[in-house]
């Protein structure tokens, strides 16, 4: 059952900004639906023209099943938290949240109850009699994610819900916040520009690009398969070289790049002969050491850094013709030493072919890849 | 607002503690001067005999003139024409100045624009007080446009005096005046108003009418109770427009400025010490039902 959709949705500021380009997508109800996108992908727009904040410019919206377009946001059939959370300032938590259960004008004892109830689901007990200013950001942060949710709507929208608290409660409210999902079972809609963010809470997601939908699918499946280059940065890091498919054989290819012919298989009927495309491989893919000589793609590399993050090492390789290349590894194995030479390969399996460099027509594959 | 340090290494400028309240100095000088001094004498005098001398008054302790006051049959009429003028004056700016300010926060989106619009209500204020009031008489006197128009359209038969002379006249030539002490602190209370908190009430099912109550009124009755005050104490001090337009309302500034042209400076000095305290009680009073410390936030 789908709760919501959104066919070409189009919106403008003013006469030159395209905000959102012919946005089509849907959500089936109980989803974890997160949208992810750099700053300025008209993500928060999308988000606001589901409420009703924005009115859009072109396009049909549905909420379950109803064209929403004349329905102003305290009709609609949603809730919002908004970025920076908008508590009241000039009312107690307690006030805070009984705000939209009093305009539902539900009677007082049912206000109680459940403004008791939402406090104790997001662990903010004792604190009715508090004013917003009072709190910290985490515990502000609860107060509006149990405002938006004691009107208990068909869809709860959340935007950047976690970006104004630092690490420790990020990975806390994280794992609040998909306990929260599985208890309500209300459609959550969430954006971010955090990839690990967007990767661990969705259950589908979506990135955007400047008004317009990259991809949308599972987090692993685009993890794994980006439909385009920009997917494939913006969801995880990659190694990107361009090149041109030489040759097939037995479903695997034969890719000419910067650091040689490399070989890809790749699953599906898609046929890329002939084809210019990104040739991408995961960080994590790469194997150092030994092992590497045995992968059917192996090179000569130079180290150059290495950045440590406690549970994995980021080596940081110069490979002939002065291409980059990133490696994640265990560190353990990172016992290399700068100005060494050294090998490293990766499987064929490992390999990602893009033949897009974004969903947006006529850009440069060459350009995608090494514009930044 | 976070906390100045209090290091050794702050600017230069930076004055000694115990030195930083002599900035204070000019400023009480002038108010012990000019404000404190003459209320002070003003109240000496009001317990002081009337008497036949150059100055009207002899230094002789009396509670006489409090006598008067409180029994004189006038006084009751003078207080409720008073207080009653000033308070539906500050209501009808309230009227006309929420909307305006409103529109300016909300509807005007260009700053460009904005500051225009805040040029123009300003521009009254250019011109001297005379004018701005005798500009009335061509509009609402006998002869003017207003009696003209409902003369030739055959409403009326003769020329209405009403229009120029009534309390009506009074507010109207005062929300011309004091629109604006209303206006511009309630603009400065919704210009700070975040955008946000009004989209939250939104989506939180408030319809448009509740926002603008729940939200905007709300979190506007610091600048409103600002503008409030304003037009209230000066239109309750004003005597000079009651008494050119109202038609011959008595108001307790018409009777201190009529009792002090006449030398009788005891109970001109009662009718002025009485008038201070009430108005004191009534902002006491307003200020304990508007908490308006818990108004201002940030």
């Amino acid at each position: 059952m789908k709760v919501l959709e959104s066919k070409n949705l189009t919106k403008w500021y003013g006469k030159e900004v395209l905000a959102l380009n012919k946005v089509s997508f849907q959500v089936d109800e109980g989803d974890f639906f997160v949208l992810i996108g750099p700053s300025g992908c008209g993500k928060s727009t999308l988000l606001k023209v589901i409420a009703g904040l924005l009115d859009y410019d072109g396009g049909e919206l549905y909420i379950k099943g109803t064209e929403v377009k004349q329905i102003p946001p305290h009709k609609r059939d949603i809730s919002m938290m908004l970025e920076n959370y908008a508590l009241f300032p000039h009312m107690s938590v307690y006030d805070n949240i009984a705000f939209g259960l009093r305009m539902l004008a539900k009677d007082r004892s049912e206000i109680d109850k459940q403004v008791k109830e939402s406090l104790k689901l997001v662990g903010m007990e004792g604190f009715e009699r508090r004013s917003p200013l009072e709190l910290s950001g985490g515990q502000r942060q609860r107060v509006a994610l149990a405002r938006a949710i004691v009107v208990n709507p068909s869809v709860l929208l959340l935007d950047e819900p976690l970006s104004h608290v630092d690490y420790r409660l990020q990975r806390k409210l994280m794992e609040e916040l998909k306990l929260l999902h599985q208890r309500l079972g209300t459609t959550f809609i969430l954006t971010t520009h955090v990839q690990e963010h967007g990767l661990s809470l969705a259950e589908t997601l979506m990135v955007m690009n400047t008004g317009v939908i990259e991809q949308i699918g599972k987090p692993d499946a685009i993890y794994t398969r980006p439909a385009t280059v920009f997917a494939a940065r913006f969801v995880g890091d990659i190694n990107l070289f361009s090149g041109e498919v030489v040759s097939k054989r037995n479903g695997r290819y034969t890719v000419k790049t910067e650091l040689g012919e490399l070989q890809a298989s790749v699953e599906g009927d898609k046929d890329y002969s002939g084809h210019k495309l990104a040739y991408g491989v995961r960080p994590e893919a790469v194997i150092l050491g030994k092992d590497a000589a045995q992968c059917e793609n192996h090179i000569q590399v130079k180290p150059i850094n290495t950045y440590y993050f406690g549970n994995s090492v980021e080596c940081l390789f110069e490979a002939p013709g002065g291409v980059m290349l990133r490696v994640n590894v265990a560190p353990e194995a990172a016992t290399l030493q700068t100005g060494r030479e050294s090998v490293v390969g990766w499987r064929a399996g490992d390999a990602i072919l893009i033949e897009k460099p974004s969903v947006i027509e006529g850009l440069n594959i060459e350009e995608v890849i090494y514009g930044k | 607002m976070t906390a100045q340090p209090s290091g050794k290494t702050g600017s230069p400028f930076r004055i000694g503690r115990y030195y930083s309240y002599m900035l204070l100095v000019p400023g009480l000088v002038i108010s012990a001067i000019f404000l404190v001094l003459p209320l002070a004498i003003m109240t000496v005098v009001s317990f002081y005999t009337t008497a036949p001398s150059s100055t009207g008054f002899l230094p002789i302790f009396t509670v006489e003139n409090y006598f008067d006051f409180f029994t004189s049959p006038q006084t009751g009429t003078l207080l409720l024409n008073t207080f009653s003028l000033a308070f539906i004056a500050s209501i009808i700016c309230f009227a006309f100045g929420f909307p305006l300010a409103y529109f300016l926060t909300f509807h005007i989106k260009s700053r460009t624009l904005k500051n225009y619009v805040i040029t123009l209500l300003i521009v009254p204020f250019l011109i001297d007080w005379s004018i701005r009031t005798v500009a009335w008489i061509p509009i609402l006197g006998k002869g003017g446009i207003v009696n003209f128009a409902l003369m030739s359209l055959g409403l009326i038969k003769g020329p209405l005096e009403v229009l120029l002379f009534s309390r009506n006249t009074l507010y109207l030539i005062w929300l011309q005046t004091y629109v604006v002490f209303m206006e511009f602190p309630i603009y400065l209370a919704m210009n700070r108003i975040d955008p946000d908190l009004i989209n939250a009430a939104r989506v939180l099912k408030a319809p448009p009418r509740r926002v603008l109550y729940d939200i905007v009124f709300k979190l506007s009755l610091p600048g409103i109770m600002a503008g409030f005050i304003f037009v209230f104490v000066s239109t309750l001090g004003d005597f000079i427009t009651p008494n050119l337009w109202a038609g011959g309302v008595q108001t307790l500034g018409l009777s201190i400025s009529r009792y002090s042209n006449n030398f009788l400076w005891p109970y001109a000095s009662v009718l002025s010490t009485m008038l201070l305290v009430i108005a004191i009680i009534i902002m006491y009073i307003a200020f304990k039902v508007v908490n308006i410390k818990k108004l201002f936030y940030e």
